[in-house]
């Protein structure tokens, strides 16, 4: 690893230049705009989100407050949890636990650095890690098992019997820093009896961790506070849902980055409603303007991501498809199986309400929302049995996408598993479908301008954008 | 005796086997350690180990698999594909890890292209990443269900108490295969690691009755043997899946002799036995949640790392050879943290990455094991 990266701690340095990023439109549009070239190499990437107005501007401040929050926990005598980002993170801030989301930290590190997270990437395989495993969590453990993090105090993790490479990321790092160690395991079914009764178990036995890792008891009032909150944010994802079905979608593409990301890091928490408050009220104001979300207000092509997105340096992935005018329909990370969700209709046993009627209540309302996560609920068991098929297909349906898009990570053993099978059966349904050879975290397996090189084409060649 | 051996090991349909199907039963395949084989037997039905023995081409596996998915599943599949695994009326899938369980789609969707490639019976047995006592309860219903399946569909009852005699013979098979563990440990060994996976590879492939009878009567040569190995360095094999004796041969030609190991097809499927006593049923799913852990089971680094160190220590080896199939970052990534713990004992670790299939870089791993042997030296 290069001296000068080892200078600053990645968490650290990631939140500086993110909390300034965040103050920058505070002041005038003027003031900003002579800034900018004093951020030269972060302008593209500030611009991305403030460019967006209102809730760019709240994304940026709810990423700024997540990273504080995570650097600053144990000096402010939180606990801290790392864990990955399909865990429902209401639970640990009902603990007053801080969420320390791997992906989170690969995500940020790969759009801001100029270098991505290559060092540390590359550092894992050093100590151990397999080069192969899933760069979205090796990304960021990198820095936290280099010690250029803060320290978590133990690990959580929901991706045994869903995911072998993400919960093996979390497996070793336990290993190699010798933290506790919790599972939420899934089985391959969803709406089995005997697997509701498994998911209520599990997550008692994840409460009894956590109250053993924080030596305090699950706090009913915070935990119903942190829950109702959970509820108005459902409904407020909901409408950008509804809203994301309209031709034009006035929904702006990196909304997508926007709603998972705030989700991953301040789910239940006020700033993350602020934000999807915001969300909706700017597409709202599109939608009454018959506009797209897009730069121009045009919709010249509807694209929906199966899997992931790219984080490539400065978000350009949005801006790629903001600039073609390209809607974004939203990607896996982007359903998350609220019963309210017009994709849920007609099979509501698979999506999860919340019930804040009693203690008991809330904790099978929130075992229920983690066994629905994105991905938790996808990739379990066979890809038609049916969760990940039909879950992709329905969107389909709803969104009436013009082609649609796997975009992963090299380390993705599962879904690469699949992958030939779902393009053959969405061709079949009459989806163009494209398969990305690249790792939405690291540039270096296939670069950002052949990966534009291969969607252009592909769009090119299948008629859909002339 | 050794010969007999060795082409049950070499050959997908043994003897054994097609003397098995000649008389009417029939037979099922499994791909793993977590698939409680007794219930099967119990059927009076051939459990039959999946392994990918004899690939020469992967074109139907990567056909149906992405790029960057674990060569053994595709090697299953491409025999699959070939048809070459016809001869199974039933097959079990198991989530071991995300590309064999991946296998159930793709050898379902495969056999949409090539005709008849899909045995009738074809089940997915769901096994917990965890040992707790309400995973333990799912892994007995998916055990039940197994059994109500398997009665079903071949029209049979499988009674408790074919059950218990399964039990026994499959105790009896792992006692013997301890035995056998015995005699390579010795300071003298009297078997080569070869040598003995043949063995233990016939275990799955054969009617465990008929294995037993054999192993007893190689058991018998082998401890009057006068024959020893000498002078050899003495290794232990670790990590991902290896059914084939070609791969041990190719290490112990370098000089060197494999007296232990903690594999799946190795110690890991009959270093526990199951209790006799109580439901039958109920004892399996026992035994197999809780046998010796794969890495699948996450988060149970430290009695892994306890079982190399109390094998590595009783077979007095000289190094550990900690190997991975090139995408299993289970078994790739644990190598990583067991050679740091490991060194740190003084045990002399190296790690190997490899393809599974056909040997086309036997070079390259020989010029490794001559390396490593030269540096425990």
């Amino acid at each position: 690893m290069k001296r000068e990266t080892k200078e600053y701690h990645y968490d650290w340095n990631l939140w500086t230049i993110l909390e300034n990023a965040a103050k920058t439109y505070d002041g005038s549009k003027k003031e900003y705009e002579a800034l900018l070239p004093y951020v030269y190499h972060y302008k593209d990437v500030l611009d991305t989100f403030v460019r967006q107005g209102e809730p760019g501007v709240l994304f940026l401040k709810l990423l700024a407050k997540y990273m504080k929050d995570c650097v600053t926990a144990r000096e402010r005598g939180k606990k801290v949890s790392m864990n990955t980002f399909c865990l429902a993170i209401p639970i640990l801030y009902a603990f007053d636990v801080q969420p320390l989301a791997l992906e989170v930290w690969s995500v940020l590190g790969t759009i801001v650095l100029k270098r991505g997270t290559a060092e540390f990437l590359d550092f894992c395989c050093e100590l151990g890690f397999t080069e192969t495993s899933c760069s979205a969590q090796r990304g960021a453990l990198g820095a936290y098992l280099s010690g250029l993090g803060v320290k978590p105090d133990f690990i959580v993790c929901d991706s045994p019997g869903v995911c072998d490479t993400n919960a093996n990321s979390f497996a070793f790092a336990a290993a190699y820093l010798d933290l506790p160690f919790y599972q939420l395991n899934y089985p391959s079914t969803l709406t089995e009896e005997r697997t509701e009764r498994y998911h209520r178990k599990d997550y008692r036995e994840l409460i009894k961790f956590l109250e053993e890792q924080t030596g305090r008891k699950l706090d009913e009032d915070k935990l119903k506070e942190i829950i109702r909150e959970t509820r108005i944010q459902d409904e407020l994802a909901a409408e950008i849902f509804e809203m994301l079905r309209l031709k034009p979608s006035p929904v702006p593409p990196v909304y997508d980055l926007l709603l998972y990301g705030g989700k991953f890091m301040m789910g239940g928490l006020p700033q993350y409603t602020e934000l999807l408050q915001s969300m909706v009220k700017k597409a709202k104001d599109n939608m009454q303007k018959v506009i797209a979300g897009t730069k121009s207000g045009m919709e010249k092509a509807r694209g929906m991501f199966c899997y992931i997105d790219h984080y490539t340096t400065n978000a350009r992935m949005w801006d790629f498809l903001e600039s073609r005018d390209i809607s974004h329909l939203g990607s896996l990370l982007f359903c998350f199986w609220q019963q309210e969700m017009p994709y849920a209709k007609g099979r509501e046993d698979e999506g999860y309400s919340i019930d804040d009627s009693s203690v008991d209540a809330m904790i099978d309302s929130l075992a229920a929302m983690n066994s629905r996560m994105p991905m938790v609920k996808q990739i379990r068991g066979p890809y038609d049995a049916p969760n990940m098929w039909r879950d992709v297909l329905v969107c389909a349906n709803l969104m009436k996408p013009d082609f649609v898009v796997y975009m992963g990570t090299i380390g993705c053993r599962n879904t690469w598993g699949m992958v030939k099978l779902l393009v053959r059966d969405l061709e079949k349904a009459g989806y163009p479908t494209i398969v990305l050879y690249g790792d939405g975290f690291d540039d270096r397996v296939q670069s950002w301008e052949s990966i534009i090189d291969k969607i252009e084409e592909f769009t090119h060649l299948r008629g859909i954008l002339k | 005796m050794m010969n007999e051996w060795k082409e049950i090991a070499n050959t997908m349909e043994n003897t054994y086997l097609r003397k098995w199907k000649e008389s009417g039963r029939a037979a099922v395949g499994y791909p793993c350690t977590y698939v409680p084989d007794e219930v099967i037997y119990a059927a009076d039905i051939l459990p039959y180990r999946l392994r990918g023995t004899g690939t020469t081409s992967s074109s139907i596996g990567d056909t149906y698999f992405g790029p960057v998915i674990c060569s053994f599943p595709k090697c299953v599949l491409q025999l699959a594909g070939e048809g070459r695994f016809n001869f199974l009326d039933g097959t079990i899938i198991v989530p071991g890890c995300d590309s064999m369980r991946r296998l159930d789609e793709c050898w379902r969707k495969a056999a949409d292209d090539y005709k008849g490639i899909l045995p009738g019976f074809f089940h997915y047995f769901g096994v917990p990443h965890k040992v707790t006592d309400y995973s333990l309860m799912w892994f007995y219903e998916e055990t039940l269900k197994l059994k109500e399946k398997l009665e079903k569909h071949f029209g049979v009852t499988i009674t408790d108490k074919a059950l218990k005699v399964a039990i026994s013979v499959y105790n009896e098979s792992r006692k013997l295969l301890m035995q056998l563990d015995k005699l390579r440990v010795k300071d003298k060994p009297v078997i080569n690691g070869e040598d003995a996976l043949s063995i233990i590879l016939a275990s799955t492939a054969i009617p465990r009755d008929e294995f037993n009878k054999m192993l007893r009567k190689t058991l018998s040569q082998l401890e009057i043997k006068k024959e020893t190995i000498k002078g050899k360095k003495r290794l232990m094999l670790v990590g991902s899946i290896n059914d084939d004796p070609e791969f041990m041969k190719v290490i112990e030609d370098c000089g060197a002799v494999i007296v232990t190991d903690t594999m799946c097809f190795g110690s890991r499927s009959y270093s526990d036995l199951t209790e006799e006593e109580g439901d039958p049923l109920f004892a399996l799913a026992k035994r197999y949640l809780n046998h010796a852990y794969c890495p699948r089971m996450f988060g149970y680094y430290k009695p892994r790392l306890k079982n190399i160190m109390d094998r590595a220590k009783k077979a007095k080896v000289d190094g550990i050879i900690l190997q991975n199939i090139r995408f299993c970052d289970l078994h790739g990534s644990e190598n990583g943290i067991f050679e740091r713990d490991l060194e740190k004992e003084g045990i002399p670790c190296m790690r190997m990455e490899r393809e599974y299939g056909p040997l086309t870089e036997s070079g390259r791993v020989k010029m490794r094991i001559d390396a490593f042997l030269e540096r425990i030296s």
